[in-house]
């Protein structure tokens, strides 16, 4: 009997626990999505061994030194590239410490190194399967546990991109068992049932199982509300100034304006951000481009391309986005990244050519460009390790596209060019495509169909918005949402929009990012003879727009975005200015004339765009650690939580001890825990009180005699010398029975 | 569980149900003379004349099948009056012992101080030692010997108050007091037929009640209790208010009615709680007082509540013994 009972015990200790440590990943899960772990599954596994040591309850001897040898195997294989424990990985360690001990006595926390912060969400991890294995095995107090999980999840989930239906539903489950599993013990214990025969327990676990499977399918399916208030991630700061600026992967949950790599979430509104991140010395204004992206998720783009890339030289960057047939002027442009901003990829005009330095010096030799052949985003290496350049001089050939060239190109596009451009997610609403085939209806050139689209955002009241701007939820597509929904967006939604529209109609498209020409300075700047604009380009002027394929002539690009201008060149020639446009030199922009008038009307709100495009790109790397102080910061209410429920914790382990040896020692302190508790709650023992005397105070208060009878036993002990009582389980209940009052 | 219901060691319970049968509300200065008696002390006892003093030794006496003697100390008592004396026996022409009042089991010494310095000596140094000494010849005290002295505080007029050392080999020193109104009612009531005392029957023979002390002194004293006792004793040694503290003398008396006091509550160990109630009855006569603290009306009984308030009673075993 006591075998099957054991037997029973263990099982509900490694349910619970189960529970337990699946609720904890439940707080570890949305890291992967907000933050930027590349190796959240270490961190898991990590968490998985602790929590294995835990339940295992070795001595502590063995599993101190067990977990931080994990902890140190952990960092070793992230941070530290030399052999463990040899003096090149005593030296990294030492520097490490010393450094960050720095950044600690000066209080720069975000300059803490990501091996420290590691160390420290490392060690966070170990305190928590050491504090959930007494809440869930020893105390089987979850509630708490499970409040605060359910909390976290919502708030994770409301305040960023994180999508916690899953989670909740998880949690919710996993909340059920646990709970019902710990009060059917609980019972059974206050009780004095032992679990006999299966019988009695299926009687118990059927009734909840199916009450779990109920009430989670009535959650599921029945309808709910919708959001109550509008949501809140635009509303969010970052805590560091510095943050937008840079190149940082992951999506925060704090958007900012500027750049930003990971798109594959666009939506929700952003701030503004002026941080520099370069001032450019041009004859004209002009777009710069990074990247281009090819697959439409329907939340947002991805690159899903086999990654080709080739070096190519600072003489040659052999990247071109049009054909030999447009025509060109060449051009030079300087760049100054010596601003706050890190971006370690090269920002370029269309028509790049090679890069050099300001001065006639040559670029070192360990220099290196990486070219993806197909986004076009080149990065910048020394010695195999990404670099920013801090100033360069772009050669150019600035492209001109003439009207003709476009509307009679034909239409036969490679076959690469369909299969990658045209692509759409398969649940793309077919109101989108509709709407493209309305769009382009009456237009039977691809250069005016495209133009079509891109006027069809003014021509319908879509407004430029940033800050109130529609995450699509579930199964929401993000085009279809922005087009037929909330009209209501910034460049990405506009851009991708076109881009959509356009792909909907087989016309190959694609979504290009970077940033837009920049707010042009008093200073000029005299360059080989050259008398240069300044403009300064801040992480509020990261943008996206459109590039449609023409064949014979490239990637053309558009600007559907309200309120900016295309800086591309458009010209007509004179002799073929079959639309009677008058029309002109090369710089003939007559085509463009909303696109022009646009282009002045407000700085602010190209900024603001800017801003947009950050916003969809996600936050800078700065803020990517935010979710790692939230998760810490409900760590430590967590830990607060457990002090002030410490003497509850400190009664379930006395409990246990006092059950599993009973005995003179456990019953002393047992017994001094009681007073204890007893002075906490009001009924404080003095010094010079007989523990008799106080028993009586005690009883009388509750009108029992158990305090007597306990102190009886104590006084047996304590003053007989006695190694222990015969009634030691008589003795257990006066004590629970005791510490049950105190305590409640 | 025997904690809460029985309070008294069963044979003493029936002694003292006889001393209630006689006397009335003087439950506890029964209880802490069998205290004495167990604890092979003594008792002195101050108050004034008629509260019930003899009647309580009687009692005692009869409940416990002893031999009761009375002394009545006056000034011209002399220490052969006590001892007893060697008589000149004319038909067998020897001098013959006859003893004194101090050869008996249970002694009442009523108003000592009103004897002189060398009587009251004489049975003072009985009480300490188990033999007298008469005319050079030892001779042994009876088992079980337990003196009762009485001293009357108010008449100051004519005595000879005890010395500090004298006092000291009284175990404990007790106060009777008046009864209540309702007390003294019922002794009125009690006494109008036969006095009670007629009616009462020993209940432990002497035999009984040597082994009774015996048993007594195999009570267990922890450690912690030890250091508690001492360290008390020595806190009245501290105190401002105390010209002369108490003795070592005074911490074994005190440990020795802790021990009696924790078995006629029918335990075999001693709790503080002993310690704490017994202490002004063993200690307030062992120590004197300053002439400033008695003028700004401290009493010994006082100093020793304020050093029991200030002392911690031991409830954890010391670990780092």
């Amino acid at each position: 009997m006591n075998l099957t009972s054991d037997r029973h015990q263990s099982f509900y200790q490694i349910t619970i626990y189960l529970c337990g440590f699946l609720l904890f990943m439940e707080w570890l899960m949305p890291l992967d999505v907000i933050g930027e772990f590349n190796n959240v599954s270490i961190f898991y596994i990590y968490a998985a061994f602790c929590f294995f040591i835990s339940f295992i309850q070795m001595n502590w001897m063995i599993s101190v030194p067990l977990k931080l040898i994990g902890l140190l195997f952990i960092l070793d294989g992230l941070f530290i590239g030399e052999r463990i424990c040899s003096g090149g990985w005593f030296t990294i360690v030492y520097d490490q410490i010393l450094y960050n001990i720095q950044v600690i006595q000066s209080q720069q926390w975000w300059d803490m190194t990501p091996m420290f912060r590691s160390l420290l969400f490392l060690i966070l991890l170990w305190l928590m399967s050491y504090l959930l294995f007494y809440w869930f095995i020893i105390a089987k107090r979850m509630l708490v546990f499970v409040v605060l999980t359910i909390i976290y999840v919502t708030v994770v989930d409301t305040f960023t991109v994180y999508d916690g239906k899953w989670a909740i539903i998880r949690t919710f489950i996993l909340a059920m068992v646990s709970l019902g599993l710990a009060h059917f013990y609980k019972e059974m214990e206050k009780e004095s049932i032992s679990v006999k025969s299966l019988r009695v327990t299926y009687r118990w676990v059927v009734p909840l199982v199916s009450m779990v499977i109920l009430s989670s399918v009535l959650g599921f399916a029945s309808p709910k509300l919708t959001p109550q208030w509008p949501d809140p991630v635009p509303y969010l700061t970052s805590a560091n100034p510095g943050a937008g600026s840079g190149d940082g992967p992951g999506n925060g949950p704090v958007q900012k304006v500027g750049y930003g790599e990971n798109d594959s979430r666009l939506g929700g509104g952003f701030i503004q951000d002026d941080t520099p991140v370069f001032r450019a010395m041009s004859q004209d204004e002009q777009y710069w481009r990074v990247e281009s992206k090819d697959t439409y998720t329907g939340k947002g783009w991805e690159d899903t391309l086999e990654e080709e890339t080739s070096e190519v030289t600072s003489r040659d960057l052999e990247f071109s986005t049009f054909t030999d047939d447009v025509e060109t002027e060449e051009r030079t442009s300087f760049l100054d990244f010596t601003g706050e901003a890190n971006f370690n990829k090269l920002v370029y005009p269309y028509g790049v050519d090679a890069i050099s330095r300001f001065s006639q010096d040559e670029f070192s030799e360990n220099l290196s460009f990486q070219l993806h052949d197909n986004t076009g985003e080149i990065d910048t290496f020394e010695s195999g390790d990404p670099v920013q350049l801090e100033e360069y001089v772009v050669d150019y050939n600035m492209p001109s596209f003439e009207y003709s060239q476009l509307r009679e190109a034909d239409e036969e596009d490679p076959e690469e060019i369909v299969e990658q451009y045209t692509q759409l997610p398969d649940n793309l609403p077919n109101r989108v495509v509709n709407l493209g085939s309305q769009i382009i209806e009456g237009e039977d050139n691809r250069y005016d169909q495209a133009k079509a689209v891109e006027a069809y955002f003014a021509a319908n009241d879509f407004e430029y918005e940033t800050e109130d701007v529609e995450v699509p939820e579930g199964n929401e597509d993000y085009v279809d949402q922005f087009l037929f929904e909330t009209q209501l967006g910034y460049c990405d939604n506009f851009s991708t929009s076109m881009v959509v529209l356009l792909r909907s109609q087989d016309i190959p498209a694609r979504w290009v990012k970077g940033f837009t020409g920049g707010e042009l300075t008093q200073e000029t700047a005299s360059v080989e003879d050259q008398n240069l604009n300044v403009y300064e380009v801040t992480s509020g002027n990261a943008h996206s727009w459109v590039e449609v394929y023409f064949p014979e002539v490239g990637w053309v690009p558009f600007e559907p975005t309200q309120g900016f201008a295309n800086n591309a060149d458009f010209y007509t020639e004179v002799e073929q200015s079959d639309d009677g446009e008058t029309s002109t030199d090369e710089d003939g922009e007559t085509e463009d004339t909303e696109e022009d008038n646009s282009e002045n009307p407000n700085q602010a709100q190209q900024q603001e765009e800017a801003e947009s495009d950050e916003a969809a790109a996600g936050a800078g790397d700065d803020n990517n650690w935010t979710p790692l102080w939230i998760t810490s910061a409900l760590l430590i209410f967590l830990a607060a939580i457990l002090f002030f429920v410490r003497h509850r914790l400190m009664a379930a382990y006395l409990r246990r001890q006092i059950r599993k040896k009973p005995g003179r020692d456990t019953f002393e302190r047992a017994y001094i825990f009681l007073l204890k508790v007893f002075e906490k709650r009001k009924m404080k023992r003095h010094a010079n009180q007989t523990l008799r005397d106080f028993a009586n105070q005690v009883d009388a208060r509750y009108q029992s005699s158990d305090m007597r009878q306990l102190t009886y036993h104590y006084e047996r002990m304590l003053y007989r010398n006695e190694q222990g009582s015969e009634q030691m389980s008589k003795v257990t209940e006066l004590w629970e029975n005791l510490i049950k009052k105190a305590l409640s | 569980m025997s904690s809460q219901t029985v309070l008294y060691q069963p044979k003493i319970s029936e002694v003292l149900r006889n001393i209630n049968k006689v006397i009335i509300g003087k439950d506890e200065e029964a209880l802490l003379s069998i205290v004495a008696l167990l604890a092979k002390g003594h008792v002195l006892l101050e108050d004034v004349p008629g509260v019930g003093k003899t009647m309580l030794v009687r009692t005692l006496a009869k409940s416990l099948d002893c031999d009761f003697k009375r002394i009545q100390f006056t000034p011209d008592l002399l220490p052969s009056d006590v001892t007893g004396v060697s008589i000149y026996n004319p038909k067998t022409l020897e001098f013959e012992f006859r003893s004194g009042p101090i050869l008996g089991n249970i002694v009442l010494a009523d108003e000592i101080n009103r004897t002189s310095p060398k009587t009251q000596s004489s049975l003072l140094e009985g009480m300490e030692e188990t033999s007298i000494t008469v005319e050079g010849e030892a001779v042994p005290l009876k088992k079980p010997f337990f003196v009762m002295a009485t001293q009357n505080p108010i008449e100051y007029e004519g005595t000879y108050p005890l010395p500090e050392a004298q006092l000291d080999r009284f175990l404990l020193k007790l106060k009777m007091g008046y009864p209540s109104a309702k007390q003294e009612m019922e002794m009125l009531n009690r006494t109008s037929g036969t006095h009670p005392i007629h009616e009462v029957q020993a209940v432990l023979s002497r035999e009984e009640l040597v082994a009774l002390q015996d048993k007594v002194e195999e009570v267990y004293v922890d450690a912690t209790v030890t250091r508690y006792i001492v360290d008390l004793v020595r806190g009245t040694r501290n105190d401002e208010g105390v010209y002369l503290g108490v003795s070592p003398r005074g911490s074994i008396a005190l440990m020795k009615a802790a021990k009696a006091y924790a078995f006629i509550r029918d335990r075999d160990y001693v709790l503080p709680d002993d310690v704490k109630y017994l202490a002004p009855f063993v200690l307030s006569h062992r120590m004197i007082l300053t002439s400033e603290a008695k003028f700004e009306g401290s009493s010994p009984e006082g100093i020793i509540a304020d050093v029991l308030s200030k002392l911690s009673v031991p409830v954890q075993r010391n670990v780092s013994e």
